[in-house]
C-alpha cells in the first residue's frame, strides 16, 4: 500500500484512513507493506501483518502547500519536487521488494502516490486499487491542471477505483473513469477512541460555562470557515455568551481573524491552531455541537469522530458522510441563516442535544473501520482476479 | 358475520417554517400555520383521493342497497375543507344523505387530549367535534379516539360522556386467545362495547395492497371477500386511513378497481352483511370483557403511545404545550385558544419520532420535514414564541 501521511503526522482524512485501514486489514489477516515518506520521527507497527517502510525524506504536508488560486508558490514547487521524488523512490523500493515478497496487488491513495503505482503496474503487471479520498475538484475552486492530469491518469490506470462516497464517485467520473470499475467504500470511526473522554479541567475553565460550538479542519475555502463565522455572528445576536472554537490552521487564518474582528465577535471566537490527537478528542467532548460547513467534502471523518464523542453535528449537504448517517442536521453551506438557526436550536434545546447526541453515537458505532476493511478486502479480491 | 368498514379522514394543520431571526410581535394564526402548504396538500389529496373516492362510494351505495360504510372526520380536516375546498364537504353530505353512512365522534383537533391530566380539554374538544359534524350526523353513539388510543380509563370517560361504543386496536397481547372478531365490554366500565380492529385484514388493504413482495399480491375483491367469508366470529372491523384510496396507493395500483368490485363480491357470500359501528353496538352482544390498563393505539409495531411520546424531544414538547393550558384559557383570547389547540395535532409529535428503520419510513412518508430533528426545532421555536407572548400577557 502506498500512502503519504500516517499518525502522528496527519493533515487530512487520508492519513487517518491509511492508519485505521491497515490495522483493520491486518486483523483480518491481510499482509501489508505500507510505504510512506520517511521523516524525522519514527513510525512503528506492532502488527506482524503490517510493515511500515519509509522512503525519500520529506517533512512536507501535501494540502497546506498549494495556494487556492492554483499558483505554484515557492513552497508548492518544493512540494511538487518532494512528491516526484517520493513517487520515483517509492516505485524503486516496491520493485526491489517485489522480487522477494511477490506482492499480489498495489493499493495507492490519491494522486500523491498514483505515479508510483502506474510505474509498478507497467513493470510488473500487478493490479492497482486506487482510492480517491478527494479530487482536485473538491480541494480548490480553480483546479490545478498539473494535479488534474495525474488524477486523470490514475483513473485510467487503476483496475478498480475506491471512492469514499457517492459524491466522490461523481467527481471521479468527471476525471473520465469508467463507471464500471468504481466501488464506493465509506470511511469509519474507531468509536472506542472517542467515547468516555472527560473534558480536561483547562477546557472547562476555558469554556467558563459558555455553550461551545466547534469548527475543526483546515482553514481553507473548501472547509467553509468563512460561512461559519458569519453564522456565528447571527448566533451571538440571540445568544451573546456562545463560544466558537476554531481548530486547525491554513491559508485563511489571517483573513478569519480579521473577519471575527470586523463582525464584532472576536470575544466569542477562539483560534486554537493545530492540536494533538488527544486534545482533539477532549475538544470534541467539551463542545456542545460540531459544525462542518464544507463547500465540498468528499467524506468528512471529523463529523464521525464528533458523533462518536456524543456531540451532535451540523453538516453540509455537500458532504460524503451525509450519505451514511441519520442523526445529523443538514445545511446548505451557503445558507448562513439556516446554519445559525440550527446552531441556536442545538444550543437552546437540551432534549435535541441529548437525543441527537445519543443517536449520533449509535450511528458512529455502526460505521467501523472493520466494515471499511471488509469491503476493501472484497475489492482486493476483485482486482486480484483481474490480474 | 357483520363487516364494518371504517375510514379515518384527517389532514393536519402543518406549521410554517418559523425563523427565529424574524421580528417577533405578531401572534396571528398565519404566522405559525402554513396555509399555502396546507391548501396545496388538501387540493392534491382531494384530486387523488377524497373526490374520486367519495364519488365511487356514492355510486356503490346507489348500486348496492346493502352496502354500508363509516367515517370519522377530524375537525381540523373539516376546518380546512371550509377554508380551501368546500366541495369536499358537499360530497360527504351527499354520502350522509344515503342514510347508510355512519359518522363517528372524536377529538376536534386530532389531539392527545385524552392523555392530559385534566379531562376537561378532552371533553370540550369532543363536544366541538360533535357540533362540527352536526350536519352529517347528529349525536354519534360510537367514539373513535385519536389514532385509536384506548385504555380502561379512556373507555370509562367516554362511556360517561354517553357513548355506547368505542374503537380500539385488536392487539394480540391484550386479547390473548380471544379473537378481535367479537365485541367486548371493558372491565372498568358498565356497558360500553369495544370495536376491535382486525389489523391483518385492515393492513392487507391499507399497507400491503400494492406491495409486490407480498405473497398475496395482487389482491382482488374476489380473493378478499373469500377471506372474509371464512372468518369465524360475529363481526370483522376493517379500519384504515381514507387516504388509502388514491393517495397511499395510487390509482394505477388498481385500488379503485378493487373497491369498485368489493360490495358485489361480498354479497356473493350470503352470510356476510355490511354494517356500521352504530348498528354493531346496537345489534351485536358482547362476548366477554377486556382489561387494558396501559394505553394502546394502532400505530407502529409497538401499538402504544411511543409514536408520539417515545423520545425526550416529543415528551418535552408535549409537556410544554400542556403548561400553556391555563394561561391560554385565562387570557380569553379566542385566537390564542385556537392556536394552542392546533398545536395539539398529534401529527406534530409524530414527525419527531426517532424509531427503528421500518417504522421510521412510515413516519417520514407523512412528514413535511427533512428529519425528526427539524420537526422538533420548528415546533419548539413556534411554541417558545407563542409561549412568551401568552406568558407576558399573563403577567400583566
Amino acid at each position: 500500500m502506498l500512502g503519504w501521511e500516517f499518525p502522528p503526522f496527519i493533515s487530512g482524512g487520508l492519513g487517518v484512513h491509511c492508519f485505521e485501514l491497515t490495522r483493520a486489514l491486518g486483523k483480518r489477516g491481510v499482509k501489508i507493506d505500507f510505504f510512506m515518506p520517511k521523516s524525522g520521527k519514527k513510525v512503528e507497527s506492532n502488527d506482524p501483518n503490517l510493515r511500515i517502510i519509509g522512503v525519500a525524506e520529506t517533512n512536507i504536508r501535501p494540502y497546506l502547500m498549494i495556494s487556492k488560486t492554483g499558483r505554484i508558490t515557492a513552497a508548492g514547487e518544493k512540494f511538487i519536487d518532494a512528491v516526484q521524488l517520493y513517487n520515483s523512490e517509492c516505485e524503486q523500493a516496491v520493485l526491489e521488494m517485489h522480487k522477494t515478497e511477490k506482492y499480489d496487488l498495489v493499493h495507492a491513495h490519491d494522486w500523491l502516490t498514483a505515479k508510483a503505482a502506474a510505474g509498478i503496474k507497467e513493470k510488473t503487471g500487478l493490479s492497482i486499487v486506487q482510492t480517491f479520498h478527494s479530487t482536485e475538484f473538491d480541494r480548490t475552486s480553480v483546479p490545478w491542471d498539473f494535479i488534474l492530469d495525474i488524477e486523470r491518469m490514475a483513473a485510467q490506470k487503476a483496475d478498480i477505483i475506491i471512492a469514499v462516497s457517492q459524491r466522490t464517485r461523481a467527481q471521479v467520473l468527471r476525471l473520465g473513469a469508467d463507471e464500471r470499475k468504481i466501488r464506493v467504500v465509506y470511511n469509519g470511526v474507531d468509536s472506542a477512541k472517542f467515547t468516555g473522554i472527560a473534558p480536561s479541567r483547562t477546557a472547562e475553565e476555558f469554556k467558563n460555562g459558555r455553550r461551545t460550538v466547534l469548527f475543526l479542519g483546515r482553514l481553507t475555502e473548501q472547509k467553509g470557515p468563512v460561512q461559519f463565522l458569519h453564522a456565528a455572528k447571527k448566533v451571538v445576536q440571540v445568544m451573546p455568551d456562545t463560544l466558537f472554537l476554531i481548530v486547525g490552521t491554513g491559508e485563511l487564518l489571517p483573513l478569519l481573524i480579521n473577519l471575527s474582528l470586523e463582525l464584532g465577535i472576536s470575544k466569542n471566537v477562539s483560534f486554537l491552531g493545530y492540536v494533538s490527537d488527544s486534545d482533539q478528542r477532549k475538544i470534541y467532548s467539551a463542545s456542545d455541537l460540531y459544525v462542518m460547513p464544507s463547500t465540498s467534502e468528499p467524506f468528512g471523518i471529523t463529523a464521525l469522530e464528533a458523533m462518536a464523542s456524543g456531540t451532535p453535528v451540523i453538516i453540509s449537504r455537500t458532504s460524503g458522510v451525509s450519505e451514511v448517517i441519520r442523526s445529523a442536521l443538514r445545511v446548505d453551506f451557503w445558507d448562513i441563516n439556516g446554519m445559525a438557526e440550527k446552531m441556536v436550536a442545538l444550543l437552546k434545546y437540551r432534549p435535541l442535544r441529548s437525543t441527537m447526541g445519543g443517536m449520533a453515537q449509535d450511528d458512529a458505532r455502526k460505521l467501523t473501520w472493520d466494515k471499511t476493511a471488509e469491503e476493501t478486502q472484497k475489492v482486493y479480491g476483485e482486482a486480484f482476479a483481474r490480474k | 358475520m357483520d363487516i364494518c368498514f371504517y375510514f379515518q379522514v384527517h389532514q393536519p394543520m402543518r406549521l410554517r417554517h418559523f425563523s427565529i431571526f424574524g421580528d417577533g410581535e405578531d401572534t396571528s394564526f398565519g404566522k405559525y400555520f402554513d396555509n399555502e402548504l396546507n391548501k396545496q396538500i388538501m387540493e392534491k389529496v382531494a384530486t387523488k383521493c377524497y373526490i374520486p373516492t367519495n364519488n365511487l362510494m356514492l355510486d356503490l351505495l346507489e348500486k348496492h342497497p346493502d352496502f354500508r360504510i363509516s367515517y370519522s372526520i377530524t375537525g381540523v380536516f373539516l376546518e380546512q375543507c371550509k377554508m380551501f375546498m368546500p366541495q369536499i364537504l358537499d360530497s360527504f353530505r351527499a354520502l350522509a344523505k344515503t342514510g347508510r353512512v355512519d359518522f363517528l365522534s372524536e377529538t376536534y383537533y386530532h389531539s392527545l387530549s385524552s392523555l392530559f391530566p385534566s379531562k376537561e380539554e378532552f371533553i370540550e374538544q369532543v363536544e366541538m367535534h360533535k357540533k362540527a359534524i352536526g350536519d352529517l350526523r347528529t349525536d354519534p353513539t360510537v367514539f373513535r379516539n385519536t389514532e385509536a388510543m384506548f385504555s380502561n380509563d379512556i373507555a370509562y370517560l367516554v362511556e360517561r360522556m354517553g357513548y355506547h361504543g368505542i374503537m380500539a386496536e385488536g392487539i394480540d397481547h391484550v386479547l390473548g386467545w380471544r379473537s378481535a372478531n367479537y365485541l367486548y365490554t371493558v372491565n372498568t366500565c358498565q356497558k360500553i362495547k369495544t370495536l376491535l380492529r382486525n389489523y391483518k385484514l385492515s393492513d392487507d388493504i391499507g399497507y400491503r395492497f400494492s406491495a409486490k413482495w407480498w405473497s398475496e399480491y395482487p389482491l382482488t375483491a374476489d380473493k378478499y371477500s373469500s377471506w372474509l367469508s371464512k372468518l369465524e366470529g360475529d363481526c370483522v372491523n376493517v379500519f384504515m386511513d381514507y387516504e388509502t384510496f388514491g393517495e397511499h396507493h395510487w390509482q394505477d395500483t388498481g385500488i379503485f378497481e378493487f373497491l369498485k368490485h368489493l360490495p358485489g363480491e361480498v354479497s356473493n357470500h350470503k352470510h356476510l352483511r355490511f354494517t356500521t359501528p352504530s348498528m354493531l353496538v346496537n345489534d351485536v352482544g358482547a362476548r366477554g370483557s377486556i382489561d387494558v390498563p396501559h394505553i394502546t393505539s394502532w400505530a407502529d409495531m409497538e401499538r402504544d403511545t411511543s409514536a408520539w411520546l417515545g423520545n425526550e424531544m416529543q415528551r418535552s414538547c408535549f409537556n410544554q404545550m400542556l403548561e400553556l393550558e391555563q394561561p391560554v384559557k385565562e387570557s380569553k383570547n379566542p385566537e390564542w385558544l385556537s392556536i394552542w389547540r392546533m398545536l395539539q395535532n398529534s401529527d406534530h409529535l409524530y414527525y419527531m419520532c426517532t424509531k427503528s428503520l421500518s417504522d421510521q419510513d412510515v413516519h417520514n412518508y407523512f412528514s413535511p420535514y427533512e428529519s425528526p430533528f427539524e420537526a422538533y426545532i420548528n415546533y419548539s421555536n413556534i411554541l417558545a414564541d407563542f409561549s412568551s407572548k401568552v406568558k407576558k400577557e399573563a403577567r400583566k
